[in-house]
């Protein structure tokens, strides 16, 4: 392995470190961009998802790495897998929003921020004392295919990792850029009063931001679970602090940023493992996190908030 | 009419003076002395499973003493502690140190089995010196718990009150670099740890005899137990080509470090210590990640020993799963408090933990594994290690420690 090869490699294990990153840290953004909230229960609604997802391939008679699947219905599993997670983890942003967040909308201060810390440890332990603590074997469907790519392999899993993340975020950009209730977002993210007296729901416009957003997470623990073969209710915390940071790192509110800053951390953390140690990563992480903010208050590809009254 | 706190008073009256009814007067239960021994696992995290078995494998011994009146006049009382915590995923040191201090501030604790995890005995040992109260571990197995050396960190009280029923790691990490070195021939070998009082130690002990033995260091890297992402790590290695892979480290990075070691290094022959022995391995890393890897324990093999297949089917039949080593190890620990307690009550003394202590350290018990004795430190007499390999065996259920892991020998001491 030459050091190109190895730089390839290492490139494509952070570009698929990116994209989990990514879709977490797209929610995030979702719910910033509109409430000013940083939603903290967003960590385990990923890690829910993961769950999810586990059950959900379990009920097809999945377990461990023995069924492996091709064809049509390896693409049905999973798109079923997929639905069924990203529906159920929506379902849960929206009556964490309808239960939690919507009676405190009003109130000034912390609050609101406070209650999701206080959701994110619920679902932690909800999750902790039904399955128990210990590490789950995930079903991994997928054949091993592996495509040599000068000297660096690519797994068919890091490309369908890949590809779901990519269609996942363009959709949402459509979405966002082009559909009427997208227009209607974008509206409320600049001035909700402004929005409301033209006649937006913005009640309604809050609901879509978090079913996307947590959908999006739950695609990313379904997405983690297949990538790595494990889940446990641990993952939420050490890998959403990752996206947190991604989030940031791009200009909490910007979609965009939300894409770059996962994609970023994801390099990093691949680069910094291959070239320091891995021990390292995290202070260099968030360093890098430090010097960006230090010099861009508003991240890569954040603008400065309008001022709201 | 009665004010509510009388009613309840009333109430609590007569249902202890029901209870106190149903024992009856003149038994003997109420003439014998309870004494309570304590254990502590981590039974919750990643390493749930193993902990589980040395957790019964004591309850086992301290149950059978109890039923068959060893000790005339006295009642054995086991305390389980639980030093894993969800937020650490595995053990964790503090939650150990707070299992000390509750043992220590117990007046009836006399001895306990434990701890599971070299971390954790690190946070416990000096704890329990300065409250003299001695501890048996059934699994840990880091060599400076018991070193001289470190007496005054971990024996600030002056007695040794940590002992082992199994060796520790300045045999089991070495012993497995022998072994590699002359019976697989590896000549080149990475080697991992997970940040952790056990497995940095064993690491450092594996690779200062790997080099001795000619085998070539190619690096030393630290994972984090709680990331989910060692691809980076191992795509940093598998340019090198190292013959072998060794880790010093419990479940919760060995899980892992199987399931994306077995993408990435498929070839390389992996390895580590007690760490990764345990059902853990075979379910939630499972086949074929699992497949092939090689590992250690500080302990003869006794769970293939026909002398024990009585006790085998004893354990399987009271807690539904079949044990592994360190239950054996477990069990052989309570049978050395048991005795010493035996021995402190024969002389007519009160059995206090200096007592305990005291026999502990003078023992010599006829137990599952062998003769136990101890010596001055506190280190088991016996310095076996024995080695194994992961090898599938479909006839079995996957959890099945003996059938699935699959016995080599016991490692070359030099």
């Amino acid at each position: 392995m030459t050091t190109f090869d190895l730089l390839l490699q290492q490139t494509i294990n952070g570009l698929s470190l990116g994209a989990m990153y990514a879709l977490l840290a797209l929610g995030f953004t979702l719910v910033y961009g509109i409430l000013e909230l940083i939603n903290f229960s967003h960590f385990n609604v990923f890690m829910v998802g993961s769950f999810v997802g586990l059950w959900t391939l379990q009920s097809f008679g999945l377990s461990g790495q023995d069924v492996i699947l091709t064809g049509l219905p390896l693409a049905g599993v999973l798109l079923v897998a997929f639905a069924v997670t990203m529906l159920a983890t929506g379902a849960l942003g929206v009556a964490i929003e309808r239960l939690c967040l919507r009676p405190l909308r009003d109130v000034k201060g912390p609050a609101a921020m406070i209650t999701t810390i206080g959701v994110s440890y619920i679902l932690f332990n909800v999750i902790l004392l039904s399955v128990g603590a210990d590490q789950k074997n995930y079903p991994n469907p997928l054949p091993t295919v592996r495509f040599q790519l000068a000297g660096a392999v690519l797994d068919l899993r890091v490309i369908l990792i890949w590809i779901v993340a990519l269609a996942l975020m363009a959709g949402l950009w459509l979405f966002v850029q082009r559909s009427r209730l997208g227009k209607a977002m974008r509206a409320t993210a600049q001035d909700p009063e402004a929005a409301r007296m033209m006649g937006v729901d913005v009640d309604r416009v809050i609901v879509i931001a978090f079913f996307a957003g947590s959908a999006l997470a739950g695609a990313g623990g379904l997405i983690f679970g297949l990538y790595y073969n494990y889940t446990s209710f641990l993952i939420g915390f050490t890998t959403g602090l990752r996206a947190f940071t991604a989030a940031v790192l791009g200009g909490i509110g910007s979609v965009p940023g939300a894409m770059a800053g996962g994609v970023i951390i994801g390099m990093i953390e691949a680069m910094s493992g291959q070239f320091i140690a891995t021990a390292w990563t995290d202070v260099i992480i968030f360093s890098i996190l430090v010097l960006v903010l230090v010099f861009r208050p508003t991240g890569l590809f954040g603008r400065l908030a309008p001022v709201k009254s | 009419m009665m004010s509510r706190r009388a009613a309840i008073t009333v109430t609590v009256c007569i249902a202890v003076a029901a209870a106190l009814g149903a024992v009856g007067p003149g038994q003997a239960i109420a003439a014998d002395q309870v004494v309570k021994v304590g254990i502590d696992a981590s039974l919750t995290g990643a390493d749930a499973e193993s902990a589980a078995r040395i957790k019964n494998g004591a309850l086992l011994a301290f149950d059978e003493a109890n039923a068959k009146g060893e000790i005339p006049g006295y009642r054995i009382e086991a305390v389980t502690y639980d030093d894993g915590t969800a937020t650490a995923g595995q053990y964790d040191p503090a939650q150990a140190a707070t299992n000390a201090r509750k043992m220590v501030s117990d007046p009836a604790m006399v001895a306990a089995v434990g701890p599971q995890m070299s971390g954790a005995g690190k946070a416990m040992a000096p704890i329990l010196s300065q409250g003299d109260l001695a501890i048996i571990t059934p699994a840990s197995t880091n060599p400076d718990l018991t070193d001289p050396r470190f007496a005054a960190q971990y024996r600030p009280g002056g007695k040794p009150i940590y002992f082992r029923t199994v060796t520790t790691d300045n045999f089991q990490g070495p012993n497995l670099a022998n072994y590699w070195a002359d019976s697989l021939h590896v000549k080149s070998v990475y080697v991992l740890d997970d940040g952790g009082a056990f497995g940095v130690g064993l690491a450092d002990a594996f690779q200062k005899r790997a080099e001795q033995k000619g085998i070539k260091v190619l690096g030393r890297d630290r994972l984090d137990p709680k990331a989910p992402d060692y691809a980076t790590i191992l795509t940093k290695i598998k340019p090198l080509n190292p013959d072998a892979l060794y880790y010093g480290g419990v479940m919760q990075g060995g899980i892992k470090l199987a399931k994306q070691g077995h993408d990435i290094l498929p070839k390389a022959i992996k390895g580590g210590g007690d760490g990764i022995v345990g059902p853990e391995m075979l379910t939630a890393a499972g086949f074929p990640a699992a497949e092939g890897w090689y590992a250690t324990i500080a302990s003869p093999h006794l769970t293939e020993d026909v002398k024990l297949a009585d006790w085998m089917k004893e354990y399987k039949a009271k807690f539904g799963f079949a044990p592994d080593d360190y239950a054996v190890t477990a069990y052989d620990a309570a049978l050395v408090i048991i005795d010493a307690i035996k021995r402190v009550a024969a002389t007519g003394k009160p059995v206090t933990r200096d007592a305990v202590r005291d026999a502990i350290q003078d023992a010599s018990v006829p137990t599952l594994q062998g003769e136990v004795s101890f010596d001055a430190n506190g280190d088991l007499k016996d310095r076996t290690v024995s080695v194994f390999r992961i090898k599938r065996d479909p006839n079995f259920p996957s959890d099945d420690m003996v059938h699935q892991y699959m016995y080599i020998g016991v490692a070359p001491a030099s």
